[in-house]
């Protein structure tokens, strides 16, 4: 019996000392690293990212398919050739991959100092910051919608379909509706209601 | 050389002068909702694009001058799901368009009702202008 006592008292320090040595081999909890800086470095504003690459390009999809009524007639006009869809496919890419800029979230609205483009109808550069930093998932949800919307297109452009590439139009449009109205001129549209 | 770059610039700038505003800016930043117009003239062109479709037309002034108004609608598959089509233009035609003036170009506007000659009429306006009751 009493061996069983020595016994149950070697296995005791042999587990206390086991967890010791377990406790300090063990790694000491680390602190969560510090978030690196991302990689990028935007030069540009939000405002000019829109100015300077996506209208302008989404302007030539748009514009790519249409109809003129004038004193010839009616002429429908579309891509034709393979390097008039090229041509449009390259702006259709530059409108879907320019939206991934306006995600990052350390982009400048405007620049320094800019006010707003029309005073008393659309916001201040500064207050639509504080409705993005608000609402940072709906600002990711519209633009990725807008994004989405540019799928339709290049889609219709690969299968060389005018009238699908047309239709994606008025998506592409809804989605830049969606996206202005929530963070760059609110207050218009809620008085036109 | 000198020639030719002025000549260059001042086609670019002609171009330029031609084409209607394409950026996105909210109703009121570009009309006023309290400059409502009627506009009774001559169809001189029509532009069936996204995002939005532009109706170009001349007016009879009160002193027998001509006055040419550029007259945004709302996009051209809006306006065919009420009814409106490419094919029911010409140039031309007689058409009425009642809407708002544009703030800094009095010679634009956005159009809110098109009647064509032969009386049917059509709600053309955008998203975001007053509530006028023209949609309905």
């Amino acid at each position: 019996m009493k061996y069983f006592h020595y016994l149950y008292a070697a296995a005791a320090v042999a587990l206390v000392a086991v967890s010791v040595i377990a406790g300090c081999a063990a790694p000491a909890p680390e602190k969560p690293p510090a978030a690196a800086a991302p990689p990028y470095r935007p030069v540009a504003s939000i405002r000019e990212v829109m100015n300077s690459v996506i209208d302008p390009s989404v302007d030539e999809v748009w514009n790519s398919v249409g109809s003129t009524v004038d004193h010839k007639g009616l002429t429908d006009r579309a891509p034709n050739a393979d390097e008039d869809w090229a041509a449009v496919r390259r702006h259709a890419l530059i409108v879907s991959e320019a939206a991934n800029l306006l995600l990052m979230h350390d982009r400048p609205v405007a620049p320094p100092g800019a006010p707003s483009l029309a005073p008393g109808v659309e916001l201040t550069p500064e207050e639509i910051r504080a409705l993005i930093d608000k609402n940072p998932d709906g600002w990711n949800f519209y633009v990725q919608q807008f994004q989405d919307a540019l799928t339709p297109a290049l889609a219709a452009i690969d299968a060389k379909n005018s009238q699908a590439l047309f239709d994606a139009g008025e998506k592409i449009d809804e989605t830049c509706e969606n996206c202005h109205t929530t963070f760059w001129y609110p207050k218009a549209v809620a008085s036109s209601r | 050389m000198k020639t030719k770059t002025i000549l260059v610039l001042l086609a670019a700038g002609a171009l330029w002068a031609v084409q209607p505003v394409q950026a996105h800016h909210a109703f009121a930043a570009e009309y006023d909702s309290k400059k409502p117009v009627t506009l009774q003239g001559t169809l001189t062109k029509m532009e069936w694009v996204n995002p939005h479709g532009w109706i170009y037309m001349e007016t009879k002034q009160p002193d027998g001058t001509t006055k040419k108004w550029t007259v945004e609608t709302s996009g051209p598959n809006q306006m065919s799901r009420r009814g409106l089509k490419k094919t029911d233009f010409t140039a031309g035609m007689a058409v009425t368009v009642k809407g708002y003036q544009g703030i800094k170009d009095p010679g634009l506007a956005n159009g809110r009702t098109l009647v064509l000659a032969d009386g049917r009429s059509f709600y053309i306006g955008s998203v975001g202008g007053p509530n006028d009751g023209a949609d309905r």
